[in-house]
């Protein structure tokens, strides 16, 4: 099994990711947010996750993506190409639907317009907004956390940043006993998280003698870590770690060629605003072939 | 013997060995808490959740000041995504550091101290700011990334998770830093 990313660091996923999103929001062209996708399919596939362990982040994201696309739509009332040149749209039908006006009562009947250029919009979307989860849900699962305080430090973090983030991991375990346990003695005096009565504000309130002990235990318990350390001298000198990553020749040139691709695309999209046609505008437009065109 | 309140900058912003133990608890209370939270899903167009755990970087920002807050905010959230197994979303991270560090900001006026109501008043109104200014910040960069519309944007997250992030951190942040400082009172340290 190839896990292109985790074997030595996931500072190549989080370059990806970040750079992946960055780029994808250059442009709506069709062709491509497609190609980026499938490239995020691909990597995805590296990582050798099973459908049994995914599946219940996949149906969220599926629902997620869905609502996401078809409310900006509807909300939208059918607006909702951005980025791209739409002087002429090629309207297919429209629906009674209803939009924002400006004066009293701010909604008015308005067709809802459903053309080539909006549906094709709606799967770039969708394209993109999947295209960022098959990269972002590897991490979890690929990730040892054990190696995430070395890994933000290979970012270039400061050794005290990092330091928390390994922290905060370690602390994790010791936080869901309190938690369970706080419940548990919540339970035994009457308290049901799941039965809170009264209005939202009343149900709010009523969370405090879970929320504060836990918190508040927590805090006080800190002490002692604290003193720990400094008596330790923590922070006094440049910090070593335990466990050093190297990133590995693959993973050199992932981050490479992220980097390549997003200054490039940067460039083209740039350059796209000086240009009205020609392979240098191909960002600003969607890539409807003509055939689709009615 | 009257003891003599330390208020310096360095008292805000400066990053010792207590800051980075209470970045690091923080960090864990919110992923930890948002993770039991995660599930309860908002009515709303985007990926918003019912979260009372977002009093967690209100509180740590307002007590322990705004680097604590921020870190508390971003690898919170990070963390709680992270164990939830719905991947890195490095703009709601972001976003939620950013309510973490507004909150801290109370810090300048009120030195991480709660033992009266006017701080906590001004806690209060630096954690609203914090919020609105944080998921606006996550909201509105959706419009950018996930291209969607600015009316989505707002009907769809900024008004739900901020709606929702404001009812709960005002109601359970003054319970908290009230508790907090009785805590402290019975430690000798308030």
């Amino acid at each position: 099994m190839i896990r292109l990313y985790t074997g030595s660091t996931h500072e190549p996923s989080c370059l990806l990711l970040f750079l992946f999103g960055l780029t994808a929001a250059q442009t709506s062209n069709f062709w491509f947010i497609l190609t980026g996708f499938l490239g995020a399919v691909f990597y995805y596939s590296l990582a050798g996750l099973k459908w049994s362990e995914t599946k219940r982040v996949w149906y969220f994201i599926i629902f997620l993506n869905t609502m996401l696309v078809v409310f900006n739509y509807f909300l939208s009332a059918g607006s909702v190409v951005q980025g791209v040149d739409l002087t002429h749209q090629h309207v297919l039908f429209s629906i009674p639907f209803i939009g924002l006006a400006n004066k009293l009562p701010f909604f008015v009947p308005k067709p809802l317009i459903f053309s080539v250029e909006s549906i094709t919009f709606m799967i770039t979307q969708g394209l993109r907004n999947f295209g960022i989860a098959f990269l972002a849900i590897p991490i979890p699962f690929t990730t040892n956390p054990g190696l995430m305080g070395i890994a933000f430090k290979g970012m270039g973090l400061p050794d005290k940043f990092a330091y928390a983030v390994d922290l905060s991991f370690r602390f994790l375990p010791s936080v869901t006993r309190d938690f369970g346990t706080t419940l548990d003695a919540q339970r035994a005096r009457g308290f049901e998280i799941d039965k809170l009565r009264g209005g939202i504000f009343s149900k709010i309130a009523k969370l405090a003698p879970m929320v504060v002990p836990v918190v508040i235990g927590s805090v006080v318990g800190a002490e002692d870590i604290i003193n720990a350390m400094e008596l330790r001298c923590f922070g006094m000198g440049k910090r070593s770690w335990l466990t050093i990553l190297h990133p590995r020749s693959v993973d050199r040139v992932v981050m490479t060629l992220t980097l390549v691709g997003f200054f490039a695309i940067t460039l083209l999209n740039i350059l796209g605003n000086f240009y009205s046609t020609g392979f240098l505008h191909v960002l600003h437009i969607q890539g409807i072939p003509q055939f689709l065109l009615p | 013997m009257a003891v003599t309140e330390e208020r310096s900058p360095a008292k805000v912003w400066g990053i010792g060995v207590r800051q980075i133990v209470y970045m690091a608890l923080g960090a864990a209370l919110y992923g930890g808490l948002s993770w039991v939270t995660n599930v309860i899903q908002i009515p709303s167009a985007g990926n918003v959740s019912f979260r009372p755990a977002i009093v967690i970087p209100l509180f740590f920002g307002a007590v322990f000041g705004p680097w604590v807050g921020l870190f508390v905010g971003g690898i919170g959230n990070l963390l709680g995504d992270y164990i939830s197994g719905y991947g890195v979303y490095w703009n709601w991270d972001i976003g939620n550091g950013l309510i973490g560090f507004i909150a801290g900001l109370a810090m300048l006026n009120t030195w991480g101290r709660y033992n009266n109501t006017r701080n906590i008043i001004i806690a209060e109104v630096f954690a609203a700011v914090g919020v609105v200014v944080g998921i606006g910040f996550a909201a509105y960069n959706d419009i950018w990334i996930s291209k969607l519309s600015f009316i989505t944007a707002n009907i769809g997250e900024l008004v739900p998770a901020a709606g929702s992030d404001l009812i709960n951190g005002l109601i359970l942040l003054p319970i908290l830093l009230v508790a907090y400082n009785a805590a402290m009172r019975r430690y000798g340290r308030g």
